[in-house]
């Protein structure tokens, strides 16, 4: 893999509204490389959303952001950067991609003319040339018809249709980093296939980087090269997706795998869930976070704060924060 | 779309008709008022209870309401409005002397509003809660709070008696007009301005700004792009409610300012029980109001994209 | 309804009281002409200064806050009764009358209520109405002017009320109607017009201001804040304090209802916590992380 070109560590974020304080981003980072494709995997409120969209300041106003780490694009140093610099960055070196897109696209816009907008600001076309730019990306993004959808305005076009007019947006400045947060969560399920194999396709023929976001173990293991589960706000496992998904080592990541029905198998219990509750991130909590709902939890794991540990030996690293299953297991760190 | 369009104006003429009737009911229901009026006009202390009978009777003011409303109906679609008790000339000449007046303070009034508006609004916003940001929100607040004689009396104080700058009463060129649409204007200034600004703050915290800023976009752009189209319709709507409230404006200020308009005509006529004069000048408003609402809701169904071209697939 | 700050309210609290206990707090009779000290400045004797006929500004400025505050409980209580009773019923009946109920309302709003106001004046100067008082017919004229934006308001609470699915548990159990609407439906009623109707004071107490500015509304010698600025215009140049003082005193009256109004309505809108709320809980959470710290340790 090549040096990465979107790279965070050390994260720390604290979200501050009027009635709470939130520790979203708990001393987490990734990376990712270009032609690569990045999965940051957790349930809702885990942080994953914050931690990759919050060093580009895309976090919705009306929320205070204290925010700490190290946070690089192509080597550059994002968090030290001008708001100037920071939005050219935004429009023309990251593309993403939001989960509604029926409330993430502006009703009273047309959706033409923001395409042409975008190529004519970021990859320097005329103004003719930009329109017949977003024409063809739109025709690229599967959208039929696209000569009569460019002056549609959002409400005309279905949730699918939009989820391809997002795309065909976020495209549009020809960006090295596309980040995808949950693309198709508000989709019908036959809809969500063709747009993840739509972000493969894309990914293939332009070579970019990807970060697909998303609690569905589904699209990571039909996408994804790399990914990293996140819990409350911390780093629990990372890899290749061949290593998390068929060798997961932290409780966390094998409850998640196993809580995922499989309609092949022909055992009464399909699925089995975690117990207990979503962990309240409005406190700070000494240890390891999933500790009260782990079966096993030892008394190290409420005072020590696991570090993440290289495990197996491979072209990726996958690392775990459980000492715990480690040990218990006999597995070789290579650290 | 059509069929809106044209449901909306039956309905306002409905209401114009309605309201109009309302207003001849009240003012008109004692005929002995306005024949005594005109006795009293006509032979000073000397009219007696059977010459105001003989007036009322030729005047056709003791026939069935609905008739003598169908008849001042009639004259009324032809132009006459009758003739001013007070100042007995016919009430057409008499709008037509003051109308312009009047709607020149109004618009002047309202265009002074719309640009303030927008302006305090959309630099609040762009402050975001910073010290310009409260001092406007401050401004507003006070704006919509004056009564506003005591604005023009303020005005006239420091900048007439103390200043000297502009003359004290009477139009006498440009600057003449600058302390009534300044008056006229401020209170729907900063009642506008607080929409302008609430809403903008609300519509930033909206997914879709995220996006323009996704999009590459600066604050300011975000702002006055992606936001400001999006408060269109609730500006549309209040500002159509202010402007009709003008009319209070211009009732006062042209008082304060002895200017010839309608409003002033309309207090003089209540003060001196020209009912004649009463009823054709509230007739004028309410026709004035009905419309501005009904263009009003008529834009905003235009400037919604939603309504404008409804869902295909 | 979040911590309240007190200071919004002050004015209008002020208001209340100095309007309660006026008669005890004047220094003068605010009627009191005294031909010896016409239009001084504030002086020991007289806090304020005097008027034109030589009253006492600052006791016509306290007599003023009485009537105001008289004129403007009288409107709003009646204008909310009849608004309230007549729009719950056109809610809760429906039907033909509620049809009919809702045109009237919409006429009685088609136009601005002050203007029906000025208009409900120039009808009470007919000769079969001389039996009221000009105050009284002000406060009459207020009232029908005021009530159709209560009613509306009612009848839109009803109707969203009568739709909740415990309306129809209730009915099932066997609840006249009366006890429906009494325990269940008044209180929501009651609950948004009343917060509609504090901040709508402020707006009340200047129309009140205004009618009597354009001499249609309380008449002197009776203290009012209006009738006290038209009749200082005519002193502008010699001493402006007749007109600015009771301006003022309008101006902090109604700033006072509006913040009230205001703090009512933004509690939807999302706002950005900042300064020192800011500072504060990041210190807190620092302290927060230096605990953890330590027990990680």
């Amino acid at each position: 893999m090549s040096a990465p070109i979107y790279e965070v560590e050390g994260l720390v974020i604290d979200l501050y509204t009027p009635t709470v304080s939130v520790r979203a981003v708990d001393g987490s980072g990734f990376h990712v490389s270009p032609g690569e494709t990045l999965a940051i995997v957790g349930e809702s409120g885990s942080g994953k959303t914050v931690m990759t969209l919050g060093p580009l300041g895309l976090l919705p106003e009306g929320v205070a952001v204290d925010l700490r780490g190290t946070a690089r694009a192509d080597g550059k140093d994002i968090l030290s950067m001008s708001p100037g610099d920071l939005s050219r960055l935004r429009g023309g070196f990251f593309g993403v991609i939001f989960q509604d897109p029926m409330s993430a696209l502006n009703p009273m816009l047309k959706i033409g003319p923001q395409l042409a907008e975008q190529a004519r600001r970021y990859a320097g076309l005329s103004a003719e040339a930009s329109r017949k730019e977003a024409v063809s990306l739109l025709a690229r993004s599967g959208i039929p018809d696209p000569e009569d959808r460019y002056d549609r305005y959002p409400h005309e076009l279905s949730g699918g249709m939009l989820q391809r007019a997002m795309i065909a947006l976020a495209l549009a400045a020809r960006p090295r980093v596309l980040i995808a947060d949950e693309p198709t969560t508000a989709l019908d399920a036959t809809v969500q296939a063709q747009i993840l194999a739509l972000i493969r396709q894309i990914q293939k023929e332009d070579g970019i980087a990807v970060i697909l976001i998303t609690h569905d173990i589904g699209a990571v293991s039909v996408l994804a090269d790399r990914v990293a589960v996140l819990y409350a706000g911390q780093v629990a496992e990372e890899g290749s997706a061949i290593d998390v998904l068929t060798a997961p080592v932290h409780p966390y990541t094998r409850g998640l795998l196993a809580s995922v029905p499989d309609f092949r198998s022909d055992s009464a219990s399909g699925t089995k869930e975690i117990p207990g509750i979503p962990p309240n991130q409005a406190q700070l909590v000494a240890g390891c976070r999933f500790a009260d709902r782990c079966d096993q939890v030892e008394p190290q794991c409420h005072t020590r704060r696991p570090a993440l540990q290289t495990v197996g030996v491979g072209p990726v690293p996958h690392r775990v924060a459980c000492p715990v299953v480690i040990a218990a297991e006999g597995i070789v760190t290579h650290d | 779309m059509q069929r809106m369009f044209m449901r909306r104006t039956g309905l306002a003429l409905l209401l114009m008709l309605a309201a109009t009737a309302l207003t001849f009911w009240l003012v008109t229901a004692a005929p002995g008022n306005v024949a005594a009026l005109i006795a009293e006009r006509a032979a000073g202390a000397g009219a007696d209870g059977e010459m105001i009978a003989r007036i009322a009777n030729d005047l056709g003011l003791n026939d069935p309401l609905p008739v003598r409303y169908a008849r001042w109906l009639g004259n009324a679609l032809t132009g006459d409005f009758g003739i001013s008790l007070r100042t007995g000339k016919p009430m057409a000449d008499e709008f037509a002397e003051r109308i312009p007046m009047t709607l020149a303070l109004l618009a002047g009034g309202g265009v002074l509003a719309l640009i303030l508006s927008l302006a305090m609004g959309i630099a609040g916003a762009a402050s975001n809660g910073g010290p310009l940001d409260r001092a406007l929100h401050g401004l507003a607040l006070v704006g919509a709070s004056t009564p506003n004689f005591f604005v023009a009396a303020l005005l006239v104080i420091v900048f007439s008696v103390w200043l000297g700058w502009v003359p004290t009463f009477g139009t006498a060129g440009l600057t003449s007009w600058l302390l009534p649409w300044i008056t006229i204007a401020l209170f729907p200034a900063s009642v506008l301005a607080r929409v302008v600004r609430v809403n903008l703050q609300d519509t930033m915290s909206r997914p879709f700004a995220t996006t323009g800023f996704a999009k590459g976009l600066t604050r300011q752009a975000v702002l006055l792009r992606e936001a400001l189209p999006n408060i269109a319709i609730p500006f549309m709507t209040t500002f159509g409610a202010q402007f009709t409230l003008m009319i209070i404006g211009a009732i006062v200020v042209e008082r304060v300012f002895g200017l010839n308009g309608v409003g002033a005509f309309f207090i003089e006529a209540i003060r001196f029980r020209d009912f004649i004069g009463m009823q054709a000048t509230l007739t004028l408003f309410v026709v004035f109001f009905v419309s501005i609402n009904l263009i009003v809701d008529l834009l905003a169904m235009l400037a919604d994209p939603r309504l404008r071209r409804p869902r295909k697939a | 309804m979040k911590k309240w700050p007190w200071a919004i309210l002050a004015p209008a609290i002020l208001f209340v009281l100095i309007g309660i206990f006026s008669p005890w707090l004047m220094t003068h009779d605010p009627a009191a002409q005294d031909y010896s000290a016409l239009l001084t400045g504030p002086s020991g004797a007289h806090w304020l200064g005097t008027d034109y006929l030589g009253r006492d500004m600052f006791s016509r400025i306290i007599g003023g806050a009485r009537t105001s505050l008289v004129a403007m409980v009288f409107v709003l209580v009646a204008a909310l009764a009849i608004g309230v009773v007549i729009g719950s019923f056109a809610g809760y009946v429906g039907g033909k009358t509620e049809l009919v109920l809702i045109s009237v309302i919409d006429i009685a709003l088609a136009l601005p209520s002050l203007v029906i106001a000025l208009a409900l004046m120039g009808v009470f100067s007919g000769a079969n109405f001389d039996w009221m008082s000009d105050y009284w017919k002000m406060i009459v004229a207020l009232t029908m002017a005021w009530w159709a934006n209560y009613a509306r308001m009612s009848r839109a609470v009803v109707v969203a009320e009568l739709q909740q699915p415990y309306i129809e548990a209730a009915r099932v159990m066997g609840a006249s109607h009366i006890w429906i609407f009494s325990k269940h439906i008044l209180p929501h009623v009651l609950g948004l017009v009343v917060v509609y109707a504090s901040a709508d004071a402020g707006a009340l107490v200047l129309a009140i201001a205004t009618l009597s500015f354009l001499g249609l509304g309380v008449a002197p010698p009776t203290p009012e804040w209006g009738q006290m600025l038209v009749d200082g215009m005519s002193y502008i140049e010699e001493n402006a304090a007749l007109v600015i003082i009771p301006g003022l005193a309008l101006t902090a009256v109604v700033v006072s209802f509006n913040l009230l109004g205001e703090a009512f309505a933004l509690q939807k809108v999302p706002r950005a916590v900042r300064g020192r709320l800011l500072s504060r809980k990041k210190a807190a959470r620092s302290a927060e992380d230096v605990a953890r710290k330590a027990v990680e340790a």
